[in-house]
């Protein structure tokens, strides 16, 4: 019997003059979405390959120097755009791609493309992703308001449950229908895009990309299962068409829009995001203080005999290494921790504020679907995060590397003054330092964060189903 | 007949508990969105306070400095000198003497005031930081820093007033009358009060009629509200003339969503049809087309790649250092006046690494310069797809209403370019010359005012967008009246 429903729900849509717009729309924004977003992704991959082979390369053939200047020439890391960016394109027009690794210096990612985008861009990336976020719910309102608040105006409700059709059935009929319809619009779509993908030829391997997209399709299909039941619970519960229709969309509009903006400002409001000329007068300040209070200089003072012991020396005469590159190389350590306090602090903000979204969630479904969509392609916080550590790990390992060749290559200098400019390093001693490469963590410790997210979506699902099954138990065969 | 039935639509509303309601929820989210828009502009404030007040504190403890030397100086006898650069404690004069570490080791911070709308809308400023430094640096640093907003945040865009207006006013417009006529043949009232003497398009006139005013009338409250409670320079003409812009711009916006639903209306169809398609409309002109019209601007005009520029502005720098020396010459040579007598040229490293950093700001700068000539021929073409969607037209206007457009920054950034210039040769001249600062040499910094731009300006770049909703409203009005004729009065 279900399936009787089922097959009749599925052809009346699909025979509807409105489906056939809707629908047409949706494929078609799904198709050119996916297109454009293929494009994009292998032409940004190519780039940023390209960009750090060049700059590797440029490191290497950076002419003879002082490896200490060598480590102030630098390199820099550019951001792989994550395995499922043509899909869902995250934060990437908003976090920078290029971060610059020099001495002295932690950088933040910088080459923002919505700098460089005119205020259009501020509307949104139209993405695989965000057609199913925001307009498949639409969709199915569209296709799904009707079906029991039409049928009861028109009178075939009474027809259908006099037929000796049980409320459940019905429902479960309804449900599997309109399902299908909205299953084969986005899957033939999505399935598109993947082999136009497939088609670029792009590289992804250790990504689990099989596991990312079974969770991509398990949290889209959550999410439409949600819109889907509280489409029919709300038709079952209306007095009219009119009244469900209302109903459906306000939510519609909340969850989509109303809820993913508000949530950000409540969670700015919670947990605010440092100002940078705050956050760059606190960590400048701390700097020069030293992260105990005492300054590099003095505290180099109190640590030399300490130090010297190390090496079995009782003066810089004694010390086996260059006085210079050794002062070098503890003033860059000094601030490692002062760095990791104030970029931790702004990451704990991101952090909290992203967790706070998340739950705010419980609201609105759209927000942790968003979040895991994210995630799941790789395009989020979490692996903005990696990339701006293996950077800050790799950009430690580089200037250690140089100081400490010429600590030892320039010992000789200790009893001469201020020779440390003519010691000249060459490309030999640059390819000591492995090229920059970034190896995303695997994709469980990402999912770790999103357990959250999961059970809204499930809590979200059962919520809608008990509404609508309750809907469907007191379904009023007349209106009014 | 129209008065009353005016007054008689207006007093329907009142009662309508969805109507209060909706009116409440459209209060609540102009007053969540001030609130928001206000922590926005109080953060950027705190921000370029905390930048000045730290590099300011430098240059005043280099200057307590080399008070305390021409003190000691006065005192002892002897000649007050300039003292070469170095790093960290060192014996002689204070670095504060010297004008080239001054300079380059602190910087001046200039800021691009907020308008007193600026919490309206907040633009491009949650990316744009408001304040930039200059120092002897390269102008590149000038844009080198970004604010620090969680990337997820910007992502999902600000709740200010300016997304209220776009987004959720059309929403509360639908509402209120995208069942004007349908709802009236539903229940059978229309074909009766079609019975009196009043025409179908008078009715129309008067049922839309009643719900703009009530609506303009609460906009128009709320927006003043937020302004006294949210806005700045509330005794100056520049505010106000921007609130009367803003109140224009969100009038023109709302008639053309009236227009719309009256549009929608006079086609006969029932109240969910009519809900299904204005909907959709929403849903095309305020999100649909607008990424649309992103994404095909970026595909016609992609902006050039900063990940080239980056690896080609390398490139030229390693080009630049692997002659260094001989840059050194270059950079007396621009400064030949400066050379020392017998032409000892100074080696210490603050020349040499000036002397780098002047060639590699040469070899460098066309790259920008080009990329940034790039990057404004693409948005001029970007521009002229606003014109395909009222919520682009929309958020541009606002934008430049509220002082955070990108022309307006450009202006800023422009003033601050040459700003850096004679910031940068009031110190390099006086390096060059070994001149020792003194404490009243301190006072003798140039100094930056932000020069607003003239008002004329801002309504020149405002035009085309208001020129464009205005004819979008024309056509939206023109055409429902004609298609009047055949609305079909009763249910077939």
């Amino acid at each position: 019997m279900i399936v009787s429903i089922a097959r009749k729900e599925f052809s009346e849509i699909v025979r509807d003059g409105r489906f056939k717009w809707t629908a047409g729309m949706m494929a078609l924004l799904l198709l050119t979405a996916m297109a454009a977003g293929c494009q994009k992704h292998s032409a940004y991959m190519d780039m940023q390959r390209l960009s750090q082979d060049r700059t590797n390369a440029q490191w290497l053939n950076q002419g003879n120097k002082n490896p200490h200047a060598g480590a102030h020439y630098g390199n820099y890391a550019f951001k792989p755009a994550g395995p499922l960016a043509f899909f869902d394109n995250g934060i990437n027009h908003y976090a920078g791609n290029a971060l610059f690794m020099e001495a002295h210096k932690q950088n933040f990612a910088l080459g923002r493309p919505a700098t460089d985008q005119s205020s259009i861009g501020r509307f949104g990336d139209l993405s695989g992703a965000m057609i199913l976020q925001l307009l498949m719910p639409l969709l199915i309102i569209f296709l799904g308001f009707t079906a029991f608040a039409g049928e009861r105006e028109s009178g075939t409700l009474r027809q259908a449950l006099s037929m000796g059709v049980s409320n459940r059935q019905l429902l479960w009929g309804k449900a599997l229908g309109i399902g299908a319809v909205v299953a084969l619009i986005t899957g033939l779509c999505v399935a598109a895009g993947g082999l136009a993908l497939s088609l670029t030829g792009l590289s992804m391997e250790n990504e689990s990309l099989g596991a990312r997209v079974a969770l991509m399709a398990l949290s889209y299909s959550l999410y439409a299962g949600i819109f889907l039941f509280l489409t029919l619970a709300v038709s079952a519960w209306a007095k009219n068409v009119r009244t469900a229709l209302m109903v459906l969309v306000g939510f519609w509009a909340f969850a989509a829009f109303l809820a993913p903006k508000a949530a950000v400002e409540i969670s700015k409001a919670a947990h605010p995001t440092p100002a940078f000329g705050q956050w760059m007068a606190d960590m400048r300040t701390h700097q020069m203080r030293g992260i105990d209070g005492v300054p590099p200089f003095a505290r180099f003072q109190q640590e030399s005999e300490a130090l010297f012991a190390e090496y079995g020396a009782e003066s810089v005469a004694e010390l086996p290494v260059y006085v210079g590159a050794l002062r070098l190389q503890k003033f860059e350590e000094y601030d490692f921790p002062v760095f990791e306090q104030h970029f931790g602090r702004l990451r704990d903000a991101y952090t909290r504020q992203r967790r706070l979204q998340d739950r705010l969630g419980i609201v609105a479904p759209t927000l942790p679907l968003r979040s895991l969509s994210m995630t799941l392609a790789g395009t989020d916080l979490i692996r903005h995060i990696q990339f701006a550590d293996a950077a800050e790990a790799y950009r430690r390992e580089m200037v250690a590397t140089v100081n400490n060749y010429l600590g030892e290559a320039a010992a000789s200098l200790n009893s001469g003054y201020g020779g440390g400019n003519v010691l000249i390093a060459d490309e030999a001693v640059f390819a000591m330092v492995p090229p920059f490469e970034f190896a995303p963590q695997g994709l469980g410790k990402a999912l770790s964060e999103h357990a959250g997210n999961f059970v809204a979506l499930a809590l979200w699902l059962a919520a809608a189903l008990g509404l609508a099954i309750g809907a469907a138990r007191r379904l009023k065969v007349d209106g009014d | 007949m129209k008065r009353i039935i005016i007054s008689h639509e207006t007093r329907q509303l009142f009662r309508s508990g969805a109507f209060r309601a909706l009116l409440l929820l459209l209060a609540g989210a102009v007053a969540f969105a001030a609130w928001s828009g206000q922590r926005s502009i109080d953060r950027q404030i705190e921000g370029a306070n905390a930048a000045a007040a730290f590099e300011d504190g430098h240059r005043n403890k280099m200057r307590a400095d080399t008070e305390k030397y021409q003190a000691r100086v006065a005192a002892e006898g002897g000649e007050y000198q300039f003292a070469s650069a170095r790093h960290g404690a060192g014996e002689g004069p204070p670095q504060g003497t010297n004008a080239g570490v001054v300079g380059s080791a602190t910087a001046k911070y200039l800021r691009l005031p907020p308008t007193g709308l600026a919490p309206f809308s907040v633009g491009q400023s949650d990316i744009q930081l408001s304040y930039v430094p200059v120092s002897m640096n390269p102008a590149i640093h000038i844009t080198r820093d970004n604010e620090l907003e969680n990337p997820v945040n910007l992502m999902t865009g600000s709740f200010d007033i300016a997304f209220v207006v776009i987004f959720l006013l059309p929403i509360f417009i639908l509402a209120i009358s995208y069942d004007l006529l349908s709802s009236e043949k539903e229940r059978g009232t229309l074909a009766m009060v079609l019975a009196h003497p009043i025409s179908l398009k008078a009715l129309m006139v008067s049922k839309i009629a009643a719900r703009a005013g009530v609506l303009f009338a609460a906009v128009l409250a709320l927006g003043l509200a937020a302004l006294l409670a949210v806005g700045d320079g509330l005794g100056s003409f520049d505010t106000w003339a921007r609130f009367g812009l803003w109140a224009a711009a969100t009038l023109l916006y709302a008639l053309f969503w009236f227009a719309l639903s009256v549009l929608v209306n006079v086609h006969g169809g029932n109240s969910a049809a009519n809900g299904i398609a204005l909907a959709g409309t929403w849903l095309a002109l305020v999100v649909v087309v607008p990424t649309l019209a992103g994404l095909l601007a970026t595909t016609l005009y992609p902006a050039p790649s900063r990940m080239e520029l980056t690896t080609a502005a390398r490139q030229a720098q390693t080009e630049a250092e692997s002659a260094y020396m001989a840059r050194l010459s270059e950079y007396y040579y621009d400064h030949l006046e400066f050379v020392p007598e017998g032409d000892e040229r100074a080696m210490d490293f603050l020349t040499v690494a000036m002397a780098n950093r002047n060639a590699i700001d040469k070899a460098v700068r066309p790259l920008h310069d080009e990329f940034q000539s790039q990057l404004n021929r693409q948005e001029s073409l970007v521009r002229r797809f606003q014109f395909i969607s009222p919520a682009i037209m929309m958020q541009l206007a606002l934008n430049e209403i509220s002082g955070t457009s990108a022309d307006r920054y450009e202006h800023f950034l422009n003033q601050a370019f040459d700003f850096r210039d004679e910031w940068s040769d009031f110190f390099t001249v006086r390096f060059l010359r070994r001149a020792p600062l003194k404490p009243s040499d301190y006072d003798q910094f140039p100094t930056f005012e932000y020069q607003e731009e003239p008002f004329a300006t801002v309504l020149t770049r405002l035009l085309p967008s208001l020129a464009g909703m205005l004819a979008l409203l024309g056509g939206a009005i023109l055409i429902p009246f004609a298609g009047l004729r055949r609305y079909p009065v009763a249910t077939s």
